[in-house]
């Protein structure tokens, strides 16, 4: 009885083992924090807009479609390695996205579409970050999936790389 | 010598002891009111800056932790109650925004396995003993 025991503390050992060996190998980031928004809606919010005259209304613009929206800066450099995948999504998918200018330069977010091409179907302003803590963003460029029903699928948090281009592209059509 | 060292050795520590930890508050953040920015430090210090992650954000630097502690003083102007705040921000980042997780069905393990293990451990050193006694 007492040997069958002893065979316990070593197998235990070997669990623990096995779960950090697998933590180590599977791909995550263990910085990265999960969305608590994620199945919510939208977080509403007004503001005015870079491009349009109007005011850039969230009632109006979500829930129609599905969308992407895209934290970004002129000052974000991730944010300018991104903008590549962005305009594929929107030129080649024919996804809407809404670039939400963070925290920048009005003239210079201007020039700068200008400069690397506009993907953004309209691009709300957050001057002051009000707008980002609504949407629990904690390190631009953050990129959600808003499902046609208005409703948060899925966040990105960092650059989107081609991998990450991929899975938005086939998270897109799950949800379609 | 030695009792140089010694006198060197416990200041430090002495110093140490009774410093305060270095904030990141700003002067100009910081509310009029004594007893309301007394509550700002106070939630402050429990609200986790999401960028450093390890840090309160009363000692963080970083934007967001600048934003937040502005956040937090305005809602405080507004009237607004501790668990207001706390749920505003919980909402929008997640109970890991939280220093101090709550105790919940799911932070359950956490709490409470500790206390399972010490008294596992009482149980196996109480076993123990009854038996060396026997022989």
């Amino acid at each position: 009885m007492k040997k069958k025991l002893l065979i316990i503390p070593p197998l235990l050992f070997l669990l623990i083992l096995l779960t950090f060996f697998y933590l180590l190998i599977i791909e995550r980031n263990p910085s990265e924090i999960p969305s608590n928004l994620l199945d919510k809606s939208v977080p509403n919010f007004e503001t005015e807009s870079l491009l349009k005259k109007e005011r850039f209304i969230s009632s109006k613009e979500f829930g129609k479609e599905i969308m992407l929206v895209n934290f970004f800066a002129t000052w974000c450099l991730p944010c300018r390695d991104e903008h590549i995948y962005i305009k594929r999504f929107s030129d080649e998918k024919g996804i809407r996205v809404i670039g939400i200018n963070y925290k920048d330069n009005p003239k210079k977010a201007t020039q700068w579409l200008k400069d690397m091409g506009n993907p953004y179907s309209n691009v709300p302003i957050d001057k002051y970050g009000k707008i980002a803590i609504d949407w629990g963003v904690y390190g631009i460029p953050e990129t959600f999936i808003i499902s046609s029903e208005g409703i948060i699928k899925y966040r990105h948090v960092g650059s989107v790389t081609k991998k990450i281009y991929k899975k938005i592209n086939l998270l897109i059509k799950e949800i379609e | 010598m030695i009792k140089k060292t010694f006198i060197i050795f416990l200041s430090i520590c002495l110093i140490q002891f009774f410093s305060n930890n270095s904030y990141a508050v700003e002067p100009n953040e910081i509310l009029e009111n004594q007893k309301q920015e007394f509550r700002a430090r106070n939630i402050s210090k429990n609200i986790r800056c999401m960028i450093c992650q390890n840090q309160s954000i009363d000692e963080s630097s970083a934007p967001l932790a600048k934003d937040l502690r502005i956040l937090i003083r305005n809602k405080i102007k507004d009237g607004k109650k501790d668990e207001e705040i706390y749920k505003f921000l919980t909402d929008r980042y997640g109970d890991f925004i939280l220093l101090k997780p709550s105790f919940k069905l799911n932070t359950l393990a956490l709490w409470l396995l500790p206390f399972v293990f010490v008294l596992i451990g009482i149980f196996i050193v109480f076993f123990h003993n009854k038996k060396s006694k026997k022989i």
